[in-house]
């Protein structure tokens, strides 16, 4: 959502190319500190890389820190995880497990989360393709095809971003009761909870999309429309070649925001066999004996799917997220 | 979008000067001002399906929402569209629990915000500074935005327990004054929301301002060099005016996210977290979901929806008015 | 403009289905002998343990005594049923209920029969020869609106004051004579100062101390104010309700230090396990707790007394099944709610749950000497109050109402707010 700065042309790619080798990171640093004063004035002295004095000391001591703060969370869960009700009750929650070691909260909780899994994917793959698929259709009809009222039905697109869901919780729910596809067979509550991350993902594709769109070459496609291509054809042999990289980040937003989500599953799934992930894990959390154990190894495999798409593809999981 | 761009840049191999160009055609327009008329029934196919499948479901609803918050529905029926009235409204400031999670949810959006945004610079900024594993920081930095709600909320009332992390940390630092019944103490049940919350969505702030910060043009840090500035001057007169458009962006963001932050408190405290905690969110499903007071829930829905309007709304028209869009 | 005329023409659609349909009258509906019967849906929430058990073991009597229909378990876990209750509305509200589900009776229907979603089942279920069986406080909560629509299938006791025995004769303390939930608060301070916690309680979550109100209003004041009070008369006993929750007040001095953190009732219970505690104020389900506890035995290690002031009371937590209209197996539901008031069902049931037969001519020889015991006290009983932290006793928006109430009241501890907001709460 940031807005451009001023001109930013040339200079600007160096710089990002810069960024890039610089992310790509843990290499020699000899290279680094050139490009750097190359790039970007020092702004001050322990910005030169080798050069470790005490700022730079403490500058890595401040982000180790926050490392482990950042981490604790998820620390402290991944010890409680292996640890036996004993070793639970006996241990700090800081200290590994040693003695008392299990594997049985994995077991126990991957039992009860399988289905949820299943119908997780089951729900979030379609979903997600689908709203790509909408936002970037609708973003080239808004946005290579010149017409008057684009940018108001932008605008709406935009708007429909940020809408709170609860403004549209009963609505939903009534609609689906009058759409009844989940009479129709026992997996249709699936298929309504599809069509409605479809529908609210749209918005987000489509805003996504529009800003890729708005930096294609336009020579290209007008040279293309001239020939007497269609707008069909342009599409399919232009344009979605050309969009597979956006489709990779709004993919991964996508499928990080369906697989995540928690209302529209809790107001649209009543059958159990339909359960996704992140309500078995709500349901395991509000069983009557609180066993932490269990709690923290269900809350692992319930987001193994997103930690491991955020590992492969972090890059586009930032792109999508900063846009 | 700065950064975007120069990503795109090196995606595609077509588009060397596409900023330019692009806003070349679209100012001059002369062939696809001729082709317009065409155009827009020629395109349908595209825009059409998508926009009307959001207009039916985020604006149809919306509408049909409000419809509902005028009739009087509560219970195992159906609404009566027949007998409309301001009921459900007139009902609302006199109760304590809706003025109670009002005031959390306006409580909730500017702290929540506000440090989100001061820690995400503190990371961007420390991040940016030329240091190594700088991919890896980040992405530590990053990885609570990859979790879902349920699963921090999890985590986090483990952190919280009473035997949790954080009072046993307490402890090995002899700091046993300091722990706290973190959640069950009304005086920190809030801010033990928001704490979590930020260690979520700091790291989203981080990358935008990284973003931003990188898209700072070198000839302003000249500028400011010249003129003599110290490190801390820079920083105050060149970067953070620059960051104001990354900071826009990201405020409605985060503002409307604090308004429907409701996985996290449901899945931690129930639908009845107290008064400390509840927000309007929570309370929109309470009434709605468990209490079956559709119409009452639906009228909560509506104020939500109009606080999140007035964030989303002057963002969208400017963002319009601007031809950003 | 655009989704404007969207919303009226979806709101319209939503108005032509919402009203038009009309139940079939049971009479039409069932069938003396149906050549094959639908399989029966049944909604519940008893996904753990021992609950897991009981439901398993009510299915395998029903398919054997009925062998032709088959049983479709649809379990809703979490929230302590508030995702059954939330799912099963929306069924309700979409008229595709499940056959039956788990319901809490009496006031907890009051949003079904209001729109009359529920069949009246005297006659085809309940006949003389069941009411007959049953004492007068489950008769009344299976026909809050005076037709027979549920089926109660166990009850829980609410009023117990467990105790651990050597912590009680450690601080030299004769729970049976005390006879007062203010006589409550001398003895919990002799534990005090004995040393041990005088009250394991939780207080995250409210429901606990609601219920532990409620008991203090009962004990202290009996069943007909606490009656009024249920039926919304709360100004009229302004001091009762004062009173009571002050003493609640003054029991939260004995709480443990961790009340507030306890992520639940077990939680607190293991105080009296561990011998931490002197008291303990829960449902009977807590006895599960000690009969598990292989270094425990009933009545040399823990045991209990009515909630003091509570004697002669049974206060019900209670479970039944119903029969939805727009039933998807009206035959085979009728059976099975049949078979859930029979002696066998409840037997097979309760001995799981660790609850007893609503029924009282089931034998108690396969019961564990605790349930014998409550067994026998039910029998026995001269009243049995309905609870107000599970439903029986008032309507589903006022309990919400009265459990945010409780929320607060465990926050603050402020009588004076807490009493107002009990006011509104059973406006």
């Amino acid at each position: 959502m940031t807005d451009d700065t001023d001109a930013h042309t040339d200079r600007d790619r160096d710089r990002d190319a810069d960024a890039d080798t610089d992310t790509d990171a843990d290499r020699d640093t000899q290279t680094d500190t050139e490009t750097e004063t190359k790039t970007k004035p020092a702004t001050d002295d322990s910005s030169r890389l080798p050069a470790i004095g005490p700022g730079r000391l403490a500058l890595y001591g401040a982000l180790l820190a926050l490392v482990i703060g950042y981490l604790s969370p998820l620390y402290g869960g991944l010890t409680t995880a292996f640890k036996t009700q004993e070793a639970y009750r006996e241990t700090s929650p800081l200290q590994p497990p040693i003695e008392g070691i299990t594997v049985d909260p994995w077991v126990t909780a991957g039992g009860e989360l399988a289905m949820g899994m299943i119908n997780s994917f089951a729900l979030t793959i379609p979903a997600a393709v689908f709203s790509a698929l909408l936002g970037s259709l609708a973003a080239y009809g808004l946005t290579k095809v010149n017409w008057r009222g684009q940018a108001f039905l932008l605008a709406l697109f935009l708007a429909a971003v940020f809408i709170p869901y609860q403004a549209v919780l009963v609505p939903l729910r009534q609609f689906w009761s009058i759409v009844d596809i989940s009479g129709l067979h026992e997996r249709g509550e699936l298929v309504e909870l599809i069509i409605t991350h479809i529908a609210y993902g749209t918005p987000i594709c489509t805003v996504l999309f529009r800003s890729y769109y708005q930096t294609l070459d336009d020579e290209l496609i007008e040279a293309a429309r001239l020939d007497g291509a269609s707008l069909a054809r342009i599409y399919r042999k232009i344009v979605l070649p050309l969009s597979v990289p956006m489709f990779a980040v709004t993919l991964i937003y996508q499928f990080t925001q369906i697989w995540n989500d928690f209302l529209f599953a809790l107001v649209l799934l009543s059958d159990r066999a339909n359960y996704v992930v992140t309500l078995e894990l709500n349901a395991l959390q509000g069983a009557m004996a609180t066993d932490y154990g269990v709690q923290m190894a269900g809350a692992f495999i319930a987001a193994l799917p997103t930690i491991l798409v955020y590992i492969m593809f972090g890059e586009q999981f930032a792109k999508g997220q900063t846009m | 979008m700065d950064s975007l761009r120069n990503s795109l840049r090196r995606l595609n191999p077509l588009s060397e000067t596409a900023t330019e160009q692009s806003q070349g055609t679209q100012t001059q327009g002369s062939l696809a001002g001729r082709l317009r008329d065409s155009d827009f029934v020629e395109s349908m196919p595209f825009w059409l399906p998508p926009t009307l499948l959001v207009l039916l479901f985020v604006y149809g609803a919306i509408a049909w929402n409000i419809a509902i918050s005028f009739t009087g529905w509560s219970g195992l029926g159906q609404p009566e569209y027949t007998d409309l009235s301001l009921e459900m409204y007139r009902q609302l400031p006199a109760d304590q629990n809706f003025r109670a999670s009002l005031w959390n949810t306006i409580l909730l959006l500017i702290t929540f915000t506000g440090s989100s945004l001061v820690v995400g610079l503190g990371l961007a900024l420390l991040v940016d500074r030329k240091i190594r594993f700088e991919n890896t920081f980040r992405t530590i930095y990053l990885l609570p935005m990859a979790l879902s709600f349920v699963v921090t909320a999890i985590f986090w009332s483990w952190m919280y327990a009473s035997n949790g992390v954080i009072n046993t940390t307490l402890n090995v630092f002899g700091l046993d004054l300091l722990t706290h019944n973190w959640i069950g103490n009304p005086q920190f049940k809030l801010a033990a929301v928001i704490v979590a919350l930020i260690w979520q969505f700091s790291g989203y702030c981080m990358i935008v301002y990284l973003a931003g910060l990188r898209a700072i043009p070198d000839e302003h840090y000249e500028a400011a060099r010249i003129d003599g500035a110290s490190t801390l001057k820079l920083y105050w007169r060149v970067i953070i005016p620059q960051l104001r458009s990354s900071t826009i962006g990201a405020v409605v963001v985060l503002m409307v996210f604090a308004l429907k932050a409701f996985d996290f408190i449901y899945v931690m405290f129930g639908t009845n977290p107290g008064r400390s905690v509840d927000i309007l969110a929570v309370t929109m499903y309470r009434e709605a979901f468990s209490s079956s007071q559709w119409a009452y829930g639906a009228a909560i829905a509506v104020v939500l929806f109009a606080l999140a309007l007035t964030i989303i709304g002057p963002y969208a028209y400017t963002q319009y008015k601007r031809g950003a869009l | 403009m655009l989704q404007a005329t969207g919303a009226l023409g979806l709101a319209a659609a939503a108005g032509c289905l919402g009203g038009g349909n009309e139940a079939e009258p049971l009479d039409e509906l069932l069938e003396e002998d149906p050549d094959e019967f639908e399989s029966v849906e049944i909604g519940h929430w008893w996904t753990a343990d021992a609950e897991a058990e009981a439901f398993e073991a009510l299915v395998e009597g029903f398919e054997e005594e009925y062998p032709d229909i088959t049983v479709e378990s649809s379990p809703s876990p979490g929230g302590a049923g508030s995702a059954l209750e939330a799912d099963i509305r929306n069924r309700v509200v979409d008229q595709d209920p499940p056959s039956t589900f788990q319901v809490w009776p009496g006031q907890a229907l009051a949003d079904y029969t209001a729109d009359d979603l529920l069949y009246d089942i005297e006659g085809h279920v309940w006949n003389d020869e069941m009411e007959e069986a049953y004492l007068d406080g489950p008769i009344e909560v299976a026909r809050p609106d005076g037709d027979f629509v549920a089926v109660p299938i166990n009850i829980h006791r609410l009023n117990n004051l467990f105790y651990n025995v050597n912590v009680i004769e450690d601080s030299g303390i004769d729970p049976e004579s005390i006879d007062s939930p203010s006589a409550l608060i001398d003895a919990m301070e002799t534990a005090d100062e004995a040393g041990y916690v005088g009250m394991a309680q939780q207080t995250q979550s409210s429901w606990s101390t609601l219920q532990l109100w409620a008991q203090v209003l009962l004990g202290e004041y009996g069943t007909d104010v606490y009656d009024s009070v249920i039926e919304g008369n709360v100004e009229e006993n302004e001091s009762e309700v004062r009173d009571s929750l002050e003493l609640v007040v003054d029991y939260s001095e004995f709480f443990n230090e961790d009340a507030s953190s306890m992520n639940d009732w077990d939680d607190a219970s293991d105080y009296i396990n561990s011998g931490e505690a002197a008291f303990f104020h829960q449902g009977d389900w807590a006895a599960g707790q000690y009969e598990t506890d292989e270094e425990l035995a009933y009545g040399d290690d823990w045991d209990y007394v009515p909630f003091p002031g509570t004697d002669g009371m049974y206060v019900m937590v209670i479970d039944s099944f119903v029969f939805p209209k727009f039933n998807p197996s009206p035959n085979a539901t009728v059976r099975f709610l049949r078979y859930a008031g029979t002696a066998d069902a409840q037997e097979r049931f309760n001995q799981a749950k660790g609850s007893i037969p609503p029924r009282t001519d089931v034998s108690d020889e396969a019961f564990t000497p605790f349930l014998q015991d409550q067994m026998a006290d039910f029998e026995e009983s001269d009243e049995q109050p309905p609870s107000i932290a599970h439903g029986l006793a008032v309507a589903p928006d006022i309990q919400t109402e009265v459990e945010g109430a409780f929320a607060n009241f465990i926050d603050n501890w402020d009588v004076d707010e807490t009493y107002n907001e009990l006011g509104n709460s059973f406006q």
